[in-house]
């Protein structure tokens, strides 16, 4: 096909489309009245244009368009996990908000008035080993007498002292 | 439902970050040869009138701030590893009190700890355990109960008797002690 018949192919489909103004048409028309070959064409254009037209459209199977439907949902790429979605960006970003609040909240180095009551729970401890110390003393001294609980005393003292000169020892 | 889920999940994180420094610092002092397990008597005479929890780093804070003033006291200090109380209003009831006190008692014994005082009278028990390992002081308990209190005391790390009677009378606390 070369440009002359590109060019008619052009202006018989223009006409059959009724795209052509009624000029060209008529000049078309005239030219077909003298090009035998050129009138041929437009026939045969418009009688293919006729039979397109009686061509229906069948409905497909139910089968088939299911299946056809599928195609798409089946090559979706699924959604990967993603750190860039709404929810696991917010559940990020709130992890060093939470890791600050804490720190707030429990500082790692207390204040001066939580010291002076770790100091004062601390005194009570010992007070109630001085408790225990007073009532054993007591005792003893009311079974033995004083000089002897004074010695059971002091032996208990030695004893654990004691221990803690052998890890001394230990330790040097 | 996913985003409720989530929500309970978030909350409950949260929660278990706020916790994690008590948790861990209570997990500390159970691994320490020196602990003991009280039981908990809570259920038959509600919730201990005194409870004392000092870990080793409070310890620590609470050393540095006496060393300035008395340098004996913080040496004390600086060998223990934490302090735990509880201490019981039996009320007029004892027995489970002193039936907890047998049972600590046995676990003691169980558990290599040696006892250096004890004092047997229907009215009052006193025990005084020590637990050392190679030969090193890992901690002391105290135990007393009497008709109205039972009180449970451990001291974990190294404590010399002689060096507390000296640093007692620098503590300017006045604790209320019934010694009848």
């Amino acid at each position: 096909m070369n440009e002359y018949d590109d060019k008619w192919e052009d202006r018989i489909n223009a006409l059959l489309d009724g795209e052509l103004s009624a000029d060209d048409a008529e000049l078309l028309k005239a030219q077909a009245s003298d090009d035998r070959e050129l009138a041929r064409a437009i026939i045969e254009s418009y009688q293919l244009h006729q039979a397109m037209d009686q061509i229906n459209v069948e409905r497909a199977p139910d089968s088939l368009t299911k299946r056809l439907n599928a195609i798409p949902r089946e090559h979706r790429s699924k959604p990967a996990f993603s750190l860039f979605q709404p929810r696991w960006a917010m559940a990020i970003a709130a992890i060093p908000l939470m890791v600050i609040t804490i720190s707030l909240m429990r500082p790692d180095t207390p204040s001066a008035s939580e010291i002076a009551q770790a100091r004062q729970e601390m005194a009570i401890a010992f007070a109630y080993l001085d408790k225990a110390a007073v009532i054993t003393g007591r005792e003893i001294e009311s079974t033995v007498g004083h000089t002897m609980a004074n010695a059971v005393t002091g032996s208990v003292n030695k004893v654990i002292q004691s221990e803690n000169l052998t890890s001394k020892e230990k330790e040097a | 439902m996913k985003r409720l889920l989530m929500s309970k999940f978030v909350i409950g994180l949260f929660c278990t970050l706020l916790a994690l420094p008590a948790i861990a610092q209570e997990d500390e002092l159970k691994n320490l040869a020196g602990y003991v397990d009280f039981g908990d008597l809570s259920a038959t005479y509600g919730e201990p009138k005194i409870t004392i929890n000092l870990g080793g780093t409070m310890l620590n804070f609470v050393g540095m701030m006496s060393s300035s003033e008395s340098p004996e006291t913080s040496d004390l200090i600086s060998k223990l590893k934490g302090i735990r109380v509880q201490i019981y209003s039996l009320g007029e009831d004892a027995d489970v009190a002193k039936d907890q006190f047998g049972k600590t008692r046995s676990n003691l014994k169980s558990s290599g700890w040696e006892p250096i005082v004890q004092v047997n009278e229907d009215d009052e028990q006193v025990l005084v355990y020590m637990k050392a390992v190679d030969g090193q002081m890992e901690g002391m308990t105290v135990m007393v109960v009497d008709n109205e209190e039972a009180v449970f005391v451990n001291v974990i790390g190294q404590l010399n008797p002689t060096e507390l009677a000296t640093v007692m009378d620098r503590f300017d606390v006045n604790v209320d002690l019934d010694l009848d």
